[in-house]
């Protein structure tokens, strides 16, 4: 729709193939700026960000602390997949392969320390079903990183299973997180957590398969709801009950941020009849259905199908709004090498990466700064405006983004899951 | 005197000492498989017994307070679920026998030097692991996939037909990944037939059905009955094939239990549907066995 503006050849440059184009000169940039230097990547002219001195001249141009002695061993961090900037045979798989990330490559170089990422957190209550028996028993969890939605943070925060953050080995972070994202009622003063991306929950669709079915790509929830009723086998929710409920209370006109019991039911009595019709929930593995042809239209999650899907494949905000919510870096108790999970926390705070992964990710940077890094790597081509709006939320954007209430009391959280899990079946 | 009064000792007690390490051999020899038994089935499943008899959660701790209404809710509110399960297991493992005996009676009877290689097919699969798959049949069955590709473009059903995801699929899921338990144990027990009984029973005027119903189906009800306990029992209690090829109205006791407690983090309901479900399928087994006959099976 806002994307029949811009010439096709202009929409296929800023989408992926775009993309891998500048990543190649972007990695080469941001390894030189980190005083890193990757023999097959020859920096050019072009390819290092004004402002940024040529390679040699200074090996750290942004604030780094020198890695501590003590750094060193393993990090074993979990995360969400299309989470990290990928290269190569990774990217075209859309998964994470060891070498394949140049932020995680670059760290490793960096630090000394070896990196352990695995796209193991599809769904935040499935991923602490799994975490949870150790944690309760006091054992380490096998993870030192995990990145988590910030209803699950302030849960596990508040039953004291996280690391306190040492923030001396953190300055990045202490002097570049955004303001808007200081100060939350969980954790005010950030001494467990910092986000890693922030992101938005709308309508994705395939416009391939959409033209080909005669159908309108959707613009609103309430298209979405159209869309599924005609073909509901090629429609998804999210696993996500936040997400999914959140959305359709915006539908309804409920307000996501004050949820009651009664609210969620209007939200699961406008579902049921496209359930019944065969409408799925799905987690992350929604990608792998849009790349299958499976599902036409879905919520999904902002960043995903720019950063991950087809040149087809696109997000909208719906006109009744979009969920807003950041996933966040912990350290879960136990941990076998907080500094490391330390140092990474800092590195990716560090404007010039965390802008080069915005640029791969799609998602909203948490970073101060980083959204200079990323215009300057699109200085060449202008960003489509959807994209742009992914990465930079215009304020038409922001004033319609909503936040699920977090944290729930326990009588509407079990009300969340009964009414979600009496929907996906049982 | 003490050479001579203890030389013949040793003689005299020799062999009772290897009497007693002979008594005890058996023993020794299954101590490995009860402690594994003890270990990995008896100890968990009595731990369960309790948790499911128990209130309270991880966090605060469970205590035993003989609670029985996680049996009366799993019971009560999971039926759709319960009959799911039994329906696909039983479609499933029927399938199987329909597939699976004239596959075992062909490389029983026919497969001559190809036998090692056909058996070779069955199990080939099984390198791969279990969840590609069922994947795979996501791909298989897909909208777009090669079946239904060829049958659309052949005009033979309308081009928005779809077998994914479906009860159907869920089952089609089911019989494929179980179908070798169901096709090796009836090969093993065909194999075992004398052909000489066979050819006696033409002599004795029977046809090629008599000899059949007479001769190999008998013979082969061991067969059969170990096929459809392993294929039956693994299929009741599957989650993956509902989970990667069905709708939510197709989920069966094994998606409730992986939900309740993955989700919900509950332990009580997940533990005593997996009691339902063993006492269901004993029920099952006992009844089979019973119609069956059991001389059949051990003779």
């Amino acid at each position: 729709m806002e994307e029949s503006n811009v010439p096709a050849t202009v929409r296929d440059l800023t989408r992926r193939r775009f993309l891998q184009a500048t990543g190649a000169t972007g990695v080469a940039a941001f390894l030189a700026a980190c005083g890193g230097g990757l023999g097959t990547a020859t920096p050019t002219a072009t390819a290092v960000p004004t402002g940024t001195p040529p390679p040699g001249q200074s090996p750290s141009p942004t604030p780094q602390p020198t890695p501590s002695p003590t750094l060193g061993g393993t990090l074993h961090w979990a995360n969400w997949p299309a989470y990290i900037d990928l290269t190569g045979a990774a990217a075209d798989a859309g998964k994470y392969a060891p070498g394949s990330s140049p932020t995680i490559v670059n760290f490793q170089k960096q630090t000394g320390i070896t990196v352990d990422y695995q796209e193991k957190i599809e769904d935040n209550a499935h991923f602490f079903a799994t975490i949870q028996p150790q944690l309760v028993a006091g054992l380490s969890t096998g993870w030192d990183l995990i990145v988590m939605t910030d209803w699950m943070a302030a849960k596990l925060i508040s039953k004291g299973w996280i690391e306190k953050i040492d923030h001396g080995a953190v300055p990045n972070c202490v002097a570049n997180l955004r303001d808007p994202l200081k100060g939350l009622s969980w954790d005010p003063g950030n001494d467990y957590h910092y986000p890693w991306q922030s992101g938005m929950t709308g309508i994705g669709y395939d416009s391939k398969a959409l033209t080909t079915n005669q159908i309108t790509p959707p613009a609103s929830i309430a298209d979405l709801f159209t869309i599924a009723t005609a073909h509901a086998k090629n429609v998804s929710f999210l696993t996500e009950s936040r997400d999914t409920f959140g959305l359709v209370m915006l539908k309804l006109g409920l307000d996501p941020s004050h949820v009651t019991v009664a609210t969620l039911q209007q939200a699961h009595d406008a579902m049921r009849p496209l359930v019944d019709a065969g409408v799925r929930f799905a987690d992350n593995s929604y990608l792998q259905d849009f790349a299958q042809g499976k599902t036409w239209a879905a919520m999904v999650w902002s960043g995903d199908l720019a950063g991950s899907g087809t040149a087809d494949e696109h997000f909208v905000f719906p006109t009744e709004g979009v969920m807003i919510w950041s996933d966040n870096m912990l350290i879960p108790k136990g941990a076998q090498n907080q500094p490391a999970a330390q140092a990474m926390m800092n590195y990716v705070y560090d404007p010039q990466i965390a802008g080069n992964l915005a640029n791969a990710i799609y998602y909203v940077s948490p970073v101060k700064g980083a959204d200079a890094v990323v215009k300057q790597l699109n200085a060449s081509a202008p960003l489509d405006p959807t994209v742009q709006n992914l990465l930079f939320p215009g304020p038409d954007v922001v004033a319609k983004q909503h936040a699920f209430q977090a944290p729930l009391d326990a009588d509407t959280e079990d009300t969340l899951n009964n009414l979600y899990l009496d929907l996906s079946g049982g | 005197m003490a050479v001579a009064a203890t030389s013949p000792r040793p003689p005299a007690h020799a062999p009772s000492r290897r009497a007693r390490v002979g008594r005890a051999a058996p023993y020794l020899l299954l101590t490995p498989g009860i402690l594994w038994l003890l270990i990995f089935f008896i100890f968990p499943t009595l731990w369960m017994l309790l948790i499911s008899l128990s209130s309270g959660d991880i966090e605060s701790g469970f205590r035993l307070t003989f609670d029985t209404s996680a049996y009366t809710k799993a019971l009560g509110q999971f039926t759709p679920q319960f009959v799911n399960s039994l329906t696909y297991g039983s479609i499933a493992t029927i399938s199987c026998f329909l597939i699976g005996f004239p596959v075992a009676y062909t490389i029983a009877f026919r497969g001559g030097r190809y036998k090692n290689l056909i058996l070779f097919m069955v199990i080939a699969p099984f390198f791969t692991s279990f969840l590609i798959r069922t994947l795979s049949w996501k791909i298989l069955l897909g909208d777009n996939g090669p079946l239904l590709s060829i049958v659309k473009s052949l005009g033979i059903v309308s081009p928005d037909f779809s077998v994914l995801p479906s009860a159907f699929s869920v089952v089609a899921g089911l019989t494929y990944n179980f179908l070798p338990f169901m096709i090796l144990p009836l090969y093993v027990s065909l194999e075992k037939i004398d052909p000489r009984l066979i050819e006696a029973s033409h002599d004795l005027y029977a046809g090629n059905w008599g000899a059949f119903r007479h001769i190999t189906l008998p013979l082969a009800l061991p067969g059969v009955f170990a096929g459809t306990l392993l294929t039956f029992i693994p299929a009741l209690g599957d989650y993956v094939n509902a989970d990667l090829l069905g709708t939510t109205t197709t989920r069966m006791i094994g998606n409730v239990i992986q939900s309740q407690f993955f989700l919900i983090g509950n332990y009580q309901i997940p533990a005593a549907l997996s009691f339902v479900l063993m006492a269901a399928i004993l029920v099952a087994v006992f009844i089979y066995a019973r119609v069956l006959g059991t001389e059949e099976l051990t003779g």
